[in-house]
């Protein structure tokens, strides 16, 4: 039986949306400029960031792949998230990359590679960047909602019109006061957020228990449960795949570098990232936990309200099966409001950068002549409103076909590969130069497309299966910073200016 | 159990421990940042 009371967990749910919508709508007021709007001003101070950073990049849809980490590799699928935090300490205490960016006061990553690569770079950067980012976002709201279905037990045909509803509020409070309304409500909702995960986590190994969590582990997968490199599915190659994929997501994932960028100062964006590290850890760790749990305690009877498509990944599902009947009531309605504090900052994070992005780069050679401050705060808003539109039409109204996971590699590696590598030459490279940087975007776009391909096609498909995709992701990227090195050094540039 | 997988024992009480004091924390401390930030904000209007 399901443990979701409408009345008690549903009060709960509606009092933390109210007091969000409430917050987020209130601070609007002091949204007078674009630079407010898009970077609060550059006034964010350090526990702010943190709580920003750490609601933002984690969502529903995190939470269930982290936790489907822990079901199918046990405690080794928490790798990628100790290499993120690895990576994130690392550019926090050093400011590689992020100290001249920041310094150099642009408000995108595009803008500092003008400075260096010239215009069309930048341009083509922004389309990268937006494209890469949007339709990797494109699935999250499917699969909030389906967590939000198993968890409260909501009738599946509701799923849309509650994730259109949520969308629709969050969509108002970010189109109204911007980066402020998103900062004021991450706040409030990494706290529902925090408190939700301890508590269910803390319940889990007090019920569950520590033993019988790692015997779990021990049974499905051996020591490969406990070590990446002699896990049968994971590997060197993963690891490295990994570390690649997270620095090059801490140098330039937009939502995460507009935090280092709506910083008061360099400092105070690098003390951001160092003290935010950890959190990557227990964000693969405490729903990895959660896998296990499911793992240990579901029945195979537990999965037959589930519907075909969903059984053929119960190591996705299992999760949300395994909490709708583990949590109790009250609880629950922690455990919902949590989620919907998670799923709605990275939803409001992701609208409002990526539309940043557009405005400020994509849109930049339309406004050659200085636009007014009230008419470009028009146009930023109403791109929100366009990506709002998008998200609906394509994440939740329209269904997706194939490997969604294959799907989120490609588009998440294209952007990835390419605009880290831009970014590094751009700030330690003097020698680089727009031919490099145009082979880097075009490389790092071709070699995934490819590989899609080769899966795809009879002929290669034996041939895409033995290089697999980590081999495939270290090549991209050693392939995009070649290309970089290759483009620069055939056509050597006037430098046009000192980014630092 | 625990002596076996040290490591891991560890690293979840590290992440149960260290999330619930951060928490605490930036709950306090963010308050604070965010009157700081919008007195500035109202002062640049």
């Amino acid at each position: 039986m399901i443990h979701f009371s409408w009345f008690l967990d549903g009060s709960i749910i509606g009092c933390y949306l109210l007091g969000t919508m409430i917050a987020g709508i209130m601070v609007r007021k002091y949204v007078g400029k674009v630079e407010h709007f898009l970077v609060a001003g550059r006034e964010m101070n350090i526990y702010l960031g943190i709580a920003s950073l750490a609601a933002t990049e984690f969502g529903i849809v995190t939470c269930m792949y982290t936790a489907q980490n822990g079901y199918k590799y046990g405690f080794a699928g928490v790798t990628p998230g100790i290499l993120m935090a690895l990576s994130m300490f690392f550019v926090g205490i050093t400011g590689f990359c992020i100290k001249p960016l920041r310094d150099s006061g642009v408000i995108t990553i595009p803008e500092l590679l003008e400075k260096r690569f010239g215009p069309r770079i930048r341009w083509a950067a922004g389309v990268v960047i937006v494209l890469g980012g949007l339709l990797n976002m494109g699935v999250f709201l499917r699969v909030g909602g389906e967590f939000l279905v198993l968890v409260s037990g909501l009738n599946v045909k509701y799923l849309e019109i509650t994730m259109t509803v949520l969308l629709i509020a969050v969509a108002v409070y970010t189109i109204l006061g911007g980066m402020l309304s998103v900062l004021i409500t991450d706040f409030l909702q990494f706290i529902v957020m925090s408190l939700g995960l301890v508590v269910v986590t803390i319940l889990i190994l007090a019920r569950v228990g520590w033993s019988n969590l790692v015997s779990t582990v021990e049974l499905h997968y051996g020591a490969g449960g406990f070590n990446p490199f002699v896990n049968k599915d994971m590997g060197w190659e993963y690891v490295l795949f990994f570390a690649f994929l997270n620095l090059a997501a801490v140098l330039t994932w937009q939502t995460t570098i507009a935090r280092v960028l709506s910083a008061k100062d360099t400092k105070t964006g690098q003390m951001v990232y160092t003290r935010t590290a950890f959190f990557f850890v227990c964000r693969f760790l405490i729903p990895g936990i959660w896998g296990i749990a499911a793992l240990a305690m579901l029945k195979p009877d537990s999965m037959t309200l589930l519907s075909a498509a969903m059984k053929e990944q119960s190591s996705l599902y299992g999760m949300p099966v395994f909490l709708s009947t583990f949590v109790p009531i009250g609880l629950m309605g922690l455990l919902v409001a949590a989620m919907l504090a998670a799923d709605m900052s990275t939803d409001s994070s992701y609208m409002l950068t990526w539309g940043g992005v557009i405005y400020n780069d994509i849109m930049a050679p339309f406004r050659k002549n200085k636009w007014s401050e009230r008419r470009g705060l028009l146009w930023n808003r109403m791109i929100v409103a366009c990506i709002g539109l998008f998200l609906l039409v394509f994440g939740l109204w329209y269904k997706l076909e194939g490997d969604l996971w294959t799907y989120i590699g490609v588009t998440g590696t294209i952007y990835l590969s390419s605009i880290s590598v831009l970014l590094i030459a751009c700030c330690y490279w003097k020698k680089a130069n727009s031919w490099g940087a145009a082979g880097a975007i075009i490389i790092g776009a071709v070699v995934p497309i490819l590989f899609l391909v080769f899966e795809k096609v009879p002929v290669t498909k034996g041939f895409a299966k033995t290089i697999g995709p980590y081999y495939s992701g270290i090549l991209t990227y050693l392939l995009t910073a070649v290309a970089m090195i290759v483009g620069s050094l055939i056509k050597p540039q006037h430098i046009k200016a000192d980014v630092k | 159990m625990i002596t076996e997988h040290w490591f891991w024992f560890c690293l979840t009480a590290v992440c149960v421990i260290w999330y619930s004091t951060v928490t605490v924390y930036v709950a306090f401390n963010g308050i604070v940042d965010i009157k700081h930030m919008l007195e500035e904000l109202k002062k640049s209007l």
